[in-house]
């Protein structure tokens, strides 16, 4: 089994989380690490297949990866318990609004583009 | 007892028994939007953790083996941003535009009706990055002062309501373009609607796979500059 593509990926996290202690930056060292690995990769122009592999792989797991901080949902505490109109009314609302805000805003300019 | 229960390797074990059954109950139902593995799975552990009475964060904290791959998964997104970056350039105009304006529109829409139904400065913080893919939305969320669960929530809630409702929406505004459709979907509910874009068409999960990551991109930089701008 070769490591190369998950070890790609490790590294490109630990230098974005290097850059953001380093300069004090508020994006995610995750993100840095994202955003640098697209630069190199179009510079490179061309993208290795155990990278691909490992990234796939990777983005597959996103729904297992995802399951423990989705269930502290059930776990927001009594605390919380005045905030779930808020909370629930935002998200809906807003959700709604913003696909409807996007889709008129985007036909609009495809039309124009078009 | 509690020792074991708070354990990783039970943690671990756990996690990863509730995913392989919410996979089971979701192919099972034909993809059943509310029984996606995220939401089928999370209900799962929850259920658990209720029944035998294990406190959550201890809990969560015996898996952070798990959750330490959420960073690597974001990274792996560079790759299918790369892969697409030919349909992207075609396009640069409306979907920059798109997604400046869209992103922004997301996150104060959240803020502004949560601000207005009376949540507090935790809830708006935390709301606010509610279109953003997990990974990158807690990471917004924490450098901001919002709460990870809180955040991870609604997400996830987010993600929900943009399957839900997205048919609904894209017939009101007479969208047939499968490219506006699926960037549309990926910009407003994430991961979740890039999922629900690909049973629709390829084009549509490639727009909305594009809009996932710049998404994420652009609001990692623009929330914290805007909330601090704000305060």
């Amino acid at each position: 089994m070769k490591l190369s593509g998950l070890i790609t990926l490790l590294l490109f996290h630990l230098l974005g989380e290097a850059i953001v202690q380093l300069t004090g930056l508020f994006i995610p060292g995750a993100v840095v690490g994202l955003l640098l690995l697209f630069i190199t990769l179009l510079i490179r122009g061309q993208l290795s297949g155990e990278l691909e592999q490992s990234s796939k792989t990777l983005i597959g797991f996103l729904p297992l990866l995802l399951i423990l901080p989705s269930a502290g949902i059930f776990f927001l505490g009594e605390n919380f318990n005045d905030q779930w109109l808020a909370f629930a009314g935002a998200i809906v609302a807003g959700t709604i609004l913003t696909l409807v805000f996007c889709a008129l805003l985007m036909k609009l300019m495809v039309r124009q583009h078009d | 007892m509690t020792e074991l229960l708070t354990s990783p390797l039970f943690a671990i074990t756990a996690v990863l028994a509730a995913y392989q059954l919410a996979l089971w109950l979701y192919e099972k139902s034909n993809r059943l939007v509310w029984l996606h593995p995220t939401i089928s799975g999370a209900l799962l552990v929850a259920a658990l953790l209720v029944l035998l009475d294990i406190d959550y964060h201890r809990f969560s904290d015996a898996a952070y083996w798990l959750t330490f791959w959420l960073g690597p998964a974001t990274v792996a997104l560079a790759i299918p941003l790369y892969q697409q970056w030919h349909l992207i350039r075609k396009m640069a105009g409306p979907l920059l535009l798109t997604l400046i304006a869209g992103a922004a529109f997301a996150c104060l829409s959240a803020v502004a009706i949560a601000w207005y139904l009376g949540g507090s400065e935790t809830t708006l913080l935390s709301l606010s990055a509610k279109s953003v893919t997990t990974p990158i939305a807690i990471g917004i969320s924490e450098s901001v002062g919002g709460l990870a669960t809180i955040t991870a929530s609604a997400v996830i809630l987010t993600g929900i309501v943009g399957i839900v409702f997205v048919n609904l929406t894209m017939k009101l505004c007479r969208i047939d373009d499968d490219r506006i459709w699926g960037f549309c979907l990926g910009l407003s509910a994430h991961a979740i609607g890039t999922a629900r874009a690909f049973e629709r068409s390829p084009v549509a999960g490639a727009f909305s796979s594009l809009a996932l990551c710049l998404t994420g991109s652009y609001s990692a930089v623009f929330i914290p500059l805007a909330l601090q701008w704000f305060r």
